[in-house]
């Protein structure tokens, strides 16, 4: 018995504006490029709708109604499922269908496409619950089998999701850790006595995603029947074929040209071919086999570069400036309470805009220069510290009215109290009150000095924005 | 190989990118065996193992001794405006013809010089030189290399260049057997502007010096004690350098952070303009000119900015953000300069985006790590820029000129 397990990922981040240094207590929208270039983030959506999502999921929809024993893993970001919502709701719909067939699993995540996890446990906790909810919300059903941003491992995450009730992880299969044995079994995180961890097979996984269209390749072109041949090779040396890859190498990674669409759309027929081979999803092949052995990982793992680590996200000095910067607003952003800013402030996390700012420059580098909209890593770097920048005095700001506000309350009280016992001594008079009323108002005023300079905006602005939230004109979508 | 250079300037001559160019090409070229000629048109000090014949010595033909500064559009302060001499009131009188009279005077020596030496192939630097480098293949059939630092594109800023440079580079690209320029920058220029095929030209990038300059005592000291950050404008004061969008940058970098100070290193036909601009624009207390700086003066100018701009409307290759990184000190450079195709490691902008300018100088003084990490990385990089793979790529086009060639 052969199975094979297909996970797609389904990932846009919200690219960060060319947002300069003047915008810098102005300008509150950071995400809301709507020029021509590739910061604009409904125009990226539409357009992978219209390359990726839309033809691909036709496809799968199709395999799923023409072969019963077809199933296949689904994960979503946060970002990407808000902006299908706001940007191509029919997108969102054909995924829903796609779920309803009962044959699709989707797992587990962080809402923000965070790496959060190695930088603020309790953090990463909150993404996870807001995606597992916003994940019952749309489709109704709760994963089981987790997989961390940019398949970034290590086993006292694995230990998280054993203490957190999940039945699986997911894993790069890569040879430092694997040593001479296969990634086509399932292996015990090391530390953990439960939860499984399903490998990746990245030879197999990247034949697709990365290598299907390239020319010079010794396969090209790659035919499904000699792909489902090398999975068929590995009957007798493996239980489960683990292909994990981005949704949109299919039209957007690899072009309609090269033929990926007529690839997928032959493919679950192939592997089936061979008797005593199918598809499970990731719950069913947990289930399904025991673990071979340990799987041993100290260090961070990711499905990244030739490195398999993190330098892709956080190699370079200005790579660990910015994310540091981000996490270090955590405790304030947190303090504030305030629905929008936290929501922006993770929206900041996302892994993609420390990739943006990578700097290696081997074969790798072509990679991220193809997957970055900005110029250069330095332009990304820029334009996202400007945006934090902004969103640190936004912050700074709220805490000051909060505690205003709580200074009033606090003198408020002390006010009514000693009118209660005025009122008690039946001396209560009209200056008594009045003496102690105007210090607070004293008070707030010496406060508001302190605000930062460059947040005293024009009379003019302050009466534009007023009026425009009366109106409930806000600019947010 | 026995190669017959034609070259306007050259150290230890106090010049531009041109001498520093064919100084270190021809460094390189005889470390790789290649017998050099180097032919200058003024009796002057040289630097290096090339053997050096003057243009100006006694020939055959008898060259009447010229007093007029011989400067290439490199350096001058204008392409071809040479003083020839003073009126009655004093004024100088300024003739554009004068410099393309050198340079057709430089090409009758190349002829005769051409008819007496023994050599394979003639390659002639910069367009001062192109005349001489046709007149010597005319004398002796060998083939022709044109080497493109600037064309007169860049020197105008714009289309509105002398027609009787123009002239020159048009017709002699025609003659020459391959042109080689500087960048691929220029050479859509050329392809574009000239009409030649893009076939016959070469790209092949200056390169660097990549050996760590001393560290030097620092300049400006009491500004930056002050606090104050220097960000450095280094090289002549022309149209064709942008100087005057740096200066509407500076008014806006100085509206959102008064904590900048500007200095302008060099001289130029535009000073005077860019005096009165920065008075219009009262920035007088936040912009110092530091009059043009040389050798170790200028080493200390780039050590103590924290950061240097090139913003060229036009520059075929640009060598200060090298320099400055050389230094330590990293650049905003402009995107219409060939360096910005080999640079990975600094920041780009269009030369007239006067807001993104700022935008980046304001940017990167706010966050020093940006600065750090773009020195790290760009000095890693200016390893790779070296003179000898430029002279490898400059020994690969001589040798496919002598392919066919039976000796």
């Amino acid at each position: 018995m052969l199975t094979v397990c297909p996970y797609f990922h389904v990932h846009q981040p919200y690219r960060v504006k060319k947002y300069r240094v003047f915008d810098i207590g102005n300008d509150t929208e950071y995400f809301n490029d709507d020029g021509e270039s590739d910061l604009n983030n409904r125009k990226i959506v539409q357009k992978v709708a219209d390359k990726s999502y839309r033809p691909t999921n036709k496809i799968l929809k199709e395999l799923l109604d023409n072969h019963p024993e077809f199933h296949f893993n689904l994960s979503f970001s946060g970002t990407v499922l808000d902006q299908f919502e706001a940007y191509a709701p029919d997108v969102l719909e054909s995924f829903q269908e796609l779920v309803a067939s009962g044959r699709v699993e989707i797992l587990a995540d962080t809402y923000h496409h965070s790496l959060a996890f190695f930088y603020s446990v309790p953090e990463f906790e909150r993404q996870v619950k807001q995606h597992e909810k916003r994940i019952k919300q749309l489709f109704g059903v709760k994963p089981r089998v987790f997989r961390n941003t940019e398949l970034s491992y290590r086993n006292d995450l694995a230990k998280w999701c054993e203490d957190n009730g999940y039945l699986g992880i997911m894993a790069e299969g890569w040879d430092k850790y694997l040593g001479w044995r296969s990634p086509n079994y399932l292996y015990r995180p090391a530390g953990c006595s439960k939860i499984k961890v399903l490998l990746k097979n990245y030879k197999l996984s990247d034949d697709i995603a990365f290598r299907f269209g390239n020319k010079a390749w010794s396969s090209w072109p790659l035919q499904a029947d000699t792909y489902a041949k090398w999975i068929h090779a590995h009957h007798g040396d493996g239980q489960t074929i683990n292909l994990f890859m981005d949704y949109e190498s299919f039209g957007e990674h690899q072009w309609e040209d090269t033929g990926i669409f007529n690839f997928l759309r032959a493919f679950p027929e192939m592997v089936m071919r061979h008797p005593d081979t199918s598809f499970k999803t990731a719950t069913q092949t947990v289930q399904a086999y025991d673990a071979a052995g340990e799987y041993d990982v100290p260090d961070v793992l990711t499905w990244a570069d030739t490195d398999r680590d993190l330098t892709a996200w956080t190699g370079n000095d200005i790579q660990r400036d910015a994310i540091a910067t981000t996490y270090r607003l955590e405790e304030d952003v947190m303090k504030t309470k305030k629905k929008d800013l936290i929501e922006t402030w993770r929206k900041l996390q996302t892994s993609d805009h420390f990739y943006y700012m990578c700097t290696k420059w081997s074969n790798d580098g072509d990679v991220h220069a193809y997957f970055s909209p900005y110029q250069s890593p330095y332009d990304a770097y820029i334009a996202f510290m400007n945006a934090l920048s902004d969103l640190q005095l936004r912050v700074k700001l709220a805490l000051t009215a909060q505690e205003e506000k709580e200074a009033t309350k606090s003198v408020a009280t002390t006010v009514v109290c000693e009118d209660c016992a005025q009122k008690n001594k039946k001396e209560a008079t009209i200056d008594t009150t009045l003496k102690v009323k105007p210090e607070p108002a004293v008070k707030m005023t010496s406060k508001t000095v302190e605000k930062p300079v460059a947040l005293l905006k024009p009379w003019w602005q302050k009466i534009t924005e007023s009026v425009r939230s009366l109106l409930g004109l806000t600019m947010r979508r | 190989m026995r190669v017959l250079t034609f070259g306007w300037e050259f150290p230890p001559e106090k010049n531009g990118g041109l001498g520093v160019a064919c100084y270190g090409l021809t460094r390189e070229l005889l470390q790789k065996g290649v017998e050099v000629i180097f032919v200058l048109p003024k009796t002057q000090e040289t630097r290096g193992d090339a053997r050096f014949l003057f243009a100006d010595q006694e020939r055959l033909v008898k060259i009447r001794h010229t007093d007029i500064s011989l400067r290439p559009y490199q350096q001058a302060d204008s392409t071809i405006s040479v003083i020839v001499g003073y009126d009655k009131q004093g004024k100088p009188i300024i003739r554009s013809r004068t410099i393309i009279e050198e340079v057709h005077r430089f090409a009758h020596q190349a002829a005769v010089i051409a008819r007496e030496e023994e050599f394979d192939v003639i390659h002639a630097h910069d367009w001062t030189s192109y005349l001489a480098g046709v007149a010597a293949k005319i004398a002796s059939g060998k083939p022709l290399i044109l080497h493109v630092h600037a064309t007169s594109f860049d020197q105008a800023g714009g289309d509105n260049v002398d027609p009787a440079i123009y002239k020159i580079e048009r017709e002699c690209f025609a003659m020459a057997d391959k042109v080689v320029t500087v960048s691929g920058y220029t050479k859509n220029i050329i392809v574009k502007k000239h009409g030649v095929p893009p076939g016959k030209v070469e790209v092949v990038y200056n390169g660097c010096d990549t050996s760590e300059p001393p560290r030097l005592p620092q300049t400006l000291v009491e500004l930056k004690q002050q606090g104050k950050k220097i960000v450095l404008y280094h090289g002549r004061i022309s149209i064709q350098k942008g100087v005057d969008n740096f200066i509407k940058a500076a008014r806006r970098v100085i509206d959102a952070n008064p904590n900048v100070i500007f200095v302008i290193s060099g001289s130029g036909d535009m000073t005077n303009q860019i005096i009165e601009q920065v008075g219009a624009l009262r920035l007088s207390e936040y912009v110092r000119f530091a009059g043009p700086l040389w050798e170790e003066d200028r080493d200390r100018m780039y050590q103590s900015a924290d950061l240097v701009v090139m913003p060229s409307v036009s520059e075929p290759f640009g060598l200060v953000p090298l320099e400055a990184l050389q230094h330590g000190t990293p650049s905003i450079i402009s995107k219409q300069s060939g360096v910005a195709e080999v640079l990975t490691h600094v920041l780009k902008v269009d030369f007239w985006d006067t807001d993104e300018m700022a935008n980046q100088i304001l940017s990167s003084l706010r966050y020093p790590v940006i600065r750090q990490q773009m020195v790290k990385e760009g000095k890693c990089q200016l390893q790779t820029l070296s003179w000898r793979q430029a002279a490898d790529k400059i020994l690969g086009i001589y040798k496919s000129l002598l392919q066919y060639v039976t000796p």
